[in-house]
């Protein structure tokens, strides 16, 4: 299967490490950020796919951190991570442009068709972008 | 009669009936007097009810019009401020468009400047000068490109990205995203779905905003104790259903046709913008579907979204 590279923003480091070592033994190419800003910065100098995004963050949180993402780079897929489920949080993700939710404990079979959908998604856009050159 | 011939009545004398009656006068007099303070208390009373309910009634035509006024200047001063907003927003993105398009130009015209220069002043040509010069100018062409590409993809975000969708699981993903809050209202949620449903071409981030945003507003209705059933089911040939239904307040027949409104709601001011079931509704019209609402006041309403079974990507 294609690889694509995906960046794992989280505040907790034990289920940042923990996913993205369950995610490399997948064959998958992993970065992680323990912030929205992190997350800006590393968006800024390296090429990601899929953005997986924290809700809930101290400091700048998951909402902002997406809204930042959208404008910086619109078709960076992002997959929102929940652990407690609120419903405006997701209507306002959804409103923003976020993929999809996936709720805490992650199930990684889910997440990772979740991934590739996203990716999907990605590419569809890119190659949508190309054809109207 | 004399003086001192006695009053047929009693005993008094003519100076005792004298006397009363001028006390009778002065009782006569203290109650003329009385009844006369009173009828100017009560015409002061009368005239200052009907001056104060004059007032008030011309001071409520007064504040109609002056609200009618009002709500007419703040639509106007709504449709401005919206205007301006995406004047606003044009004229940022036009600017930082134009920088970013400018920076790469500038860099393409000094290289081809130097280029120029160099063909004229040196007569065997510089050719590893010539070449940087020419890889730079690609280089900044491409940079260019990709801002126009990103411009065009900004363009596309707005309209749909056609995927395969698992409606079953989209639905009950949703749902669970609810879960949290209709277990605290005491809310039970039914889900029906066939197992055998079609995978169906659509998209699918749209789709979730739709069937959260309708969750919602179940919940929203019911507040408090009642049941949302989620039927999704294949209908006709190359259709399918997903109903929402609630047992919550219902929507009165005045309000019905205007539920997919922008702007329309009847929660209090600062409550809810109005926009959820328009934006519904944008979205499934994209799809290339249709959303209805079936309602009883007080007893429930049914959200019914319709879609094609596989939606063929559109251009711009």
């Amino acid at each position: 299967m294609e690889t694509f590279r995906i960046l794992i923003v989280d505040d907790e480091d034990d289920f940042r490490e923990a996913i993205m070592k369950r995610l490399r033994a997948r064959k998958m190419e992993v970065a992680g950020a323990n912030s929205g800003p992190k997350a800006l910065e590393m968006l800024d100098t390296e090429e990601f796919d899929v953005v997986v995004l924290d809700v809930k963050m101290p400091g700048m949180d998951g909402i902002e951190t997406l809204r930042a993402i959208k404008q910086k780079k619109p078709l960076v897929e992002v997959i929102m991570l929940t652990g407690h489920a609120s419903v405006e949080s997701g209507i306002q993700g959804m409103q923003l442009g976020a993929f999809d939710y996936v709720m805490k404990p992650v199930a990684l079979d889910d997440l990772m068709d979740k991934l590739r959908q996203a990716y999907e998604r990605r590419v569809l856009q890119l190659e949508y972008g190309r054809k109207n050159l | 009669m004399d003086d001192s011939t006695p009053p047929p009545a009693g005993r008094q004398s003519w100076a005792g009936l004298r006397r009363q009656a001028a006390d009778y006068g002065s009782t006569w007099l203290v109650l003329f007097l009385a009844v006369m303070l009173a009828a100017q208390v009560s015409l002061l009373w009368g005239l200052a009810a009907a001056t104060a309910a004059g007032w008030s009634f011309l001071t409520v035509q007064r504040l109609r019009r002056e609200r009618a006024r009002a709500d007419q200047a703040k639509c106007l001063v709504d449709e401005q401020l919206l205007q301006s907003q995406k004047l606003a927003a044009l004229g940022k993105l036009s600017a930082g468009l134009a920088h970013e398009i400018n920076n790469p130009l500038a860099i393409i015209r000094q290289e081809a400047e130097w280029l120029l220069f160099l063909c004229r002043q040196s007569d065997p040509l510089d050719m590893t000068e010539a070449i940087s010069g020419l890889r730079q100018i690609l280089k900044q062409v491409d940079r260019s490109r990709e801002i126009t590409t990103n411009l065009l993809n900004f363009a596309r975000r707005q309209q749909p990205v056609i995927q395969a969708v698992d409606l079953n699981r989209l639905v009950a993903d949703m749902v669970r995203l609810v879960a949290k809050e209709v277990e605290q209202r005491r809310i039970s949620v039914i889900t029906q779905a066939p197992p055998d449903l079609p995978v169906i071409k659509s998209d699918g981030p749209l789709l979730r905003q739709v069937i959260l945003n309708l969750l919602n507003n179940a919940i929203q209705a019911i507040e408090q104790d009642g049941t949302i059933t989620v039927v999704v089911q294949r209908a006709e040939p190359d259709a399918v259903l997903i109903q929402i239904k609630d047992t919550g307040c219902g929507i009165s027949k005045e309000h019905l046709p205007h539920i997919f409104d922008p702007f329309f709601t009847t929660k209090p001011q600062g409550k809810g913008t109005g926009l959820g079931l328009s934006i519904c509704h944008g979205i499934i019209e994209r799809l290339g579907g249709t959303i209805s609402v079936a309602s009883e006041a007080g007893k429930g309403s049914t959200f019914t979204v319709k879609l094609p079974i596989s939606l063929t990507p559109k251009e711009i």
